[in-house]
């Protein structure tokens, strides 16, 4: 052959590059959980590869899902076979079960393991009926399936062929191809990538006879090629797109040529691709001598090298697929795009960052307390704490949305427990707590050996009510809503109080303190007569509402209710702070009027109207809006009584707690007196309360 | 009114679907021979055994953007852990060409899947690199024309949301089709003289001249005729 006189040069070939599609992982993964189990031996796997189709990338050797052992559930047609950019390239999988076995793999032992396998397969010519075993290939793993990372190195054994291949010329396949010849070589080409039976077939020959005519045949009709022909070539895909270096399966290729058919000079042709036709000018034509060294015979196998290399350096690969394959972040993502797409297609002006960032108290935790959790989680609040003294009772499951009968055995976990352990299984996102606690409350005399952890309690209980920015009041008794009132109210943060009678039920948010409401006037210099703040629970006893509700004291017939009442309540106080929140002036928000303002999103709210009461009646099916004013003689939020607690603390506390009228001295009513003594009459024994023991002291 | 040729109230069939998507990808193939074509993936039905229409989604995939910022990545260094070893037993080897830095490859994969719940396209699609890790939202959105990120923004029908692909079962980013409906019945009213129907064989080269745009696809508009 031609230019004899050239001086040798070494081929250098441009190492195959592995990726792994992201379904890999989730297909092994899920092998591994449901098949496998720790079983660590090998598997058989199958990577797929094409020829180069761009001028600047090459093609990666690939690990698709369909890599895997067949799945029975895909619904995919199994696209692998005759799939012109998937030809399918055998492979080994090793997968440790621990980090320290995957470190302490022989890598050596393995990639030799794999060339002896190409090797014999040369010798038996098995390569030739199936030349895709040439590129046959190995990966070490270990995955983290808890946190789903998974590490991973893969090898391309490629024989190291001594002395090494030289190369006599090489150029684009264009240039050493006479312009009919090209011709027909792409159309050939053309031919054997359209045809089912030859895509995927990476490596074969090409023939030119002497009238420029191109036929490709499979390499072991090697014999019948070697006729008249003027120029025969070995062809292969090349996944490299580099002008001047064939693409790693060629090294094997040689290694096959050299041993089966003992040629001294061969022609290659790196067959490229552009747009899914043959590219003969990003392909390749290469003239190599192969010899075989004086000492060496066929037999022995060759050294072998091919571990990939990750940015030039020998060290494993790694990736982390927590944002697909975490199913706590799926959730937290899907549960976003929900409230997203409310935002987007109903209400442009919706913060959802509000309310996702709101700390919400919840003191109990019987029916209306896991109603209001429920409905808090599905606007978005991530923060919710319970405060609840009470266990679960066997009535409590059928009525108490976060229990389950496992809550009820033995002697029954605390609510303030179970709702946290409920809310975590429900959505595992959520940030919450709950907190074991009895609530004071004034007309239940304490002795004084209680006092130190009564006032721990009041203090536990400031202390929670500082460190949320709403709080509902969800207890089962009038009484246990006084000392979070007044505390709301000293705090300025928002109430938002639900009461159930047996077919009616009321709910309401609490105006804002009133210290903090002089703040704001001199702040915000309004005019006082023009805005009076709103009442809370106990100023509406005193304040007569501008509805008459003839059933005004309706909460002290709670503990028996229709069942449909606190989800409709929960719901309406979950609503009403959404509305608060939602509400430029937030907590000093005026109370509207269903009545009076239109139905439809105003500009101040895009919820809509914002009221301060709601009554409703399941006897009638019917629903009103109030409105009622703050008192100023009332229990729990009037400026003396929030100035009297302020000054004596824990002494008002006590004598509050234990001095039924003095309250009413203090503030000149009788209401709570008669209240208070109504409450042997109304409210069950605390001893065998079984549906809503929220608080008892 | 023909109900297998025209679409009047914005909405398509399964069967529509499918004679569309057809219809797209033969005038792709025609207008846009710088892209590879989008093919039909087949779905096997396996729960109905009578497969009543060819059931199946557009793919059009390892679509390649070149940076030339080469991404740091930091680096794990507990990989370098037992690596010496290696350095001593592997021969060396001087035929292996020394790859020299170049241009960081995106890969982007496209598919067109037809929503049953809103009776219209979506369209889904992922970034990867090279390596094949996912990329991020905002990674992608470097890569897409500036002039798509700011159609994000403004426009009240492209919002990008990641769900589960329907059929892969793995969560891929998609263009939420809450608002297709509407705008599709915009387009056809503007572009028909009598009336508002969309002849099917032009409903996804329309609803692709705007979707496309979103992730940089555009399409030329002789694809329109």
């Amino acid at each position: 052959m031609a230019e004899k006189e050239t001086p040798a040069i070494i081929l250098q070939f441009a190492p195959l590059n592995s990726s792994v599609d992201e379904g890999f992982w989730h297909s092994f993964s899920s092998l591994k959980l449901d098949k496998l189990g720790i079983d660590d031996s090998p598997i058989s796997i199958t990577g797929f590869y094409g020829p180069c189709g761009h001028p600047q990338v090459s093609n990666h050797l690939t690990l698709l899902s369909e890599s895997l052992p067949l799945d029975e559930q895909s619904l995919i047609a199994s696209t692998s076979h005759g799939n012109r950019n998937k030809c399918p390239v055998p492979g080994i999988l090793y997968n440790t079960n621990t980090v320290e076995s995957f470190n302490k793999l022989d890598k050596q032992s393995l990639l030799k393991a794999e060339a002896n396998k190409i090797w014999e397969d040369i010798q038996s010519g098995k390569a030739l009926e199936d030349p895709s075993v040439l590129s046959r290939f190995l990966v070490i793993s270990f995955a983290d399936l808890k946190k789903w990372s998974f590490r991973y190195w893969f090898a391309f054994p490629a024989f190291v062929l001594d002395p090494p291949v030289s190369l006599i010329e090489l150029k684009p396949a264009s240039e050493y191809f006479s312009s009919e010849e090209a011709e027909s070589v792409s159309a050939a080409c053309n031919d054997w990538r359209d045809s089912d039976l030859t895509t995927d077939v990476p490596f074969f020959l090409v023939s030119v006879s002497s009238d420029s005519k191109a036929s490709i045949r499979h390499l072991k009709d090697l014999e019948a090629c070697q006729g008249d022909h003027q120029k025969l070539l070995f062809g292969f895909y090349d996944p490299c797109h580099l002008p001047s270096n064939p693409g790693w399966p060629l090294r094997n290729y040689l290694a096959l040529i050299r041993s089966r058919w003992n040629l001294e000079t061969v022609w290659f042709f790196c067959y490229r691709e552009s747009r899914g036709f043959a590219d003969l000018n990003l392909s390749l034509v290469g003239q190599a001598s192969i010899t075989l060294s004086s000492g060496e015979s066929a037999e022995t196998v060759p050294n072998s090298v091919g571990w990939e290399l990750n940015k030039g350096k020998r060290v494993p690969r790694s990736i982390s697929l927590a944002n697909s394959m975490d199913p706590t972040r799926l959730a937290v993502s899907a549960v976003d795009l929900n409230l997203k797409l409310m935002r987007w297609r109903a209400l442009p002006s919706l913060n959802l960052n509000v309310l996702s960032s709101v700390k919400c108290l919840l003191l109990g935790a019987g029916t209306l307390g896991c109603q209001v959790a429920r409905t808090l989680m599905g606007w978005g609040i991530r923060n919710i704490t319970f405060v609840d003294y009470g266990k679960v009772a066997m009535s409590n499951p059928v009525r108490q949305s976060l229990y389950n009968f496992e809550d009820c055995l033995g002697r029954g976990e605390f609510k303030a427990v179970a709702a946290v352990k409920s809310l975590k299984q429900i959505f595992p996102a959520m940030e919450t707590s709950g907190v074991v606690m009895a609530i004071p409350m004034p007309g239940h005399p304490i002795s004084s050996q209680e006092e130190d952890s009564v006032l721990g309690d009041c203090k536990r209980l400031s202390e929670l009510i500082e460190s949320h920015d709403a709080v509902f009041l969800l207890t089962d008794t009038r009484e246990s809503r006084w000392l979070p009132s007044l505390l709301c109210a000293n705090a300025n943060k928002i109430a938002i109080n639900a009461a159930l009678g047996f077919d009616s039920y009321m709910v309401m948010r609490h105006g804002a303190g009133p210290t903090s409401l002089s703040d704001d006037m001199q702040n915000l210099d309004i005019n006082k007569t023009n805005t009076q703040r709103l009442g809370c629970y106990f100023c509406n006893d005193v304040v007569a509402p501008q509805d008459s509700m003839t059933d005004r004291t309706l909460d002290q017939q709670c503990t028996v209710t229709r069942p449909g009442l606190a989800p409709i309540a929960g719901a309406l106080a979950v609503e009403l702070l959404v509305g608060v929140l939602q509400h430029p002036l937030g907590i000093n928000a005026k109370g509207d009027n269903s009545s009076l303002s239109n139905t439809g999103n105003n500009d101040d709210s895009p919820l809509g109207i914002l009221p301060h009461q709601i009554r409703g009646s399941v006897s009638q099916f019917s629903q009103i809006t109030l409105l009622g004013q703050a008192s100023n003689s009332c229990t729990a939020c009037s400026e003396t009584v929030i100035s009297e607690y302020r000054e004596r603390g824990n002494s008002f506390i006590l004598e509050a707690i234990n001095h039924p009228t003095y309250l009413e001295d203090l503030t000149g009513l009788t209401e709570l007196k008669k209240a208070a003594n109504s409450f042997n009459l109304d409210w069950e024994d605390d001893d065998t309360d079984d549906d809503d023991v929220a608080v008892d002291l | 009114m023909d109900s297998a040729r025209e679409v009047s109230d914005g909405r398509l069939t399964v069967e529509g679907f499918s004679v569309a998507s057809r219809a797209f990808a033969d005038k792709w193939k025609i207008h846009n021979q710088s892209f590879p074509p989008w093919s039909w993936v087949p779905l096997i039905n396996r729960t109905l055994l009578v497969s009543k229409k060819e059931e199946g989604y557009l793919s059009l995939e390892k679509i390649i953007i070149l940076s030339s910022l080469e991404e740091e990545i930091p680096e794990d260094e507990s990989l370098n852990v037992a690596t010496d070893c290696l350095e001593k037993e592997e021969t060396v080897d001087h035929t292996i060409l020394v790859p020299t830095m170049e241009n960081e490859a995106h890969y982007y994969d496209f598919h067109i899947v037809y929503s049953a719940s809103y009776k219209v396209p979506v369209l889904y699609f992922r970034g990867y690199c090279s390596g094949g890790e996912p990329l991020a939202l905002d990674v992608i959105k470097k890569d897409v024309p500036s002039c798509s990120v700011s159609l994000l923004l403004e426009s009240k029908w492209t919002f990008i949301t990641q769900e589960e692909h329907p059929y892969l079962n793995r969560p891929w980013f998609k263009l939420h089709p809450c608002g297709t409906e509407d705008w599709i019945k915009l387009l056809s009213q503007s572009s028909s003289s009598s009336g508002c129907q969309m002849p099917i064989v032009l409903y996804l080269v329309s609803w692709f001249s705007v979707v496309g745009q979103v992730v940089g696809l555009r399409i030329p508009l002789e694809m329109l005729n």
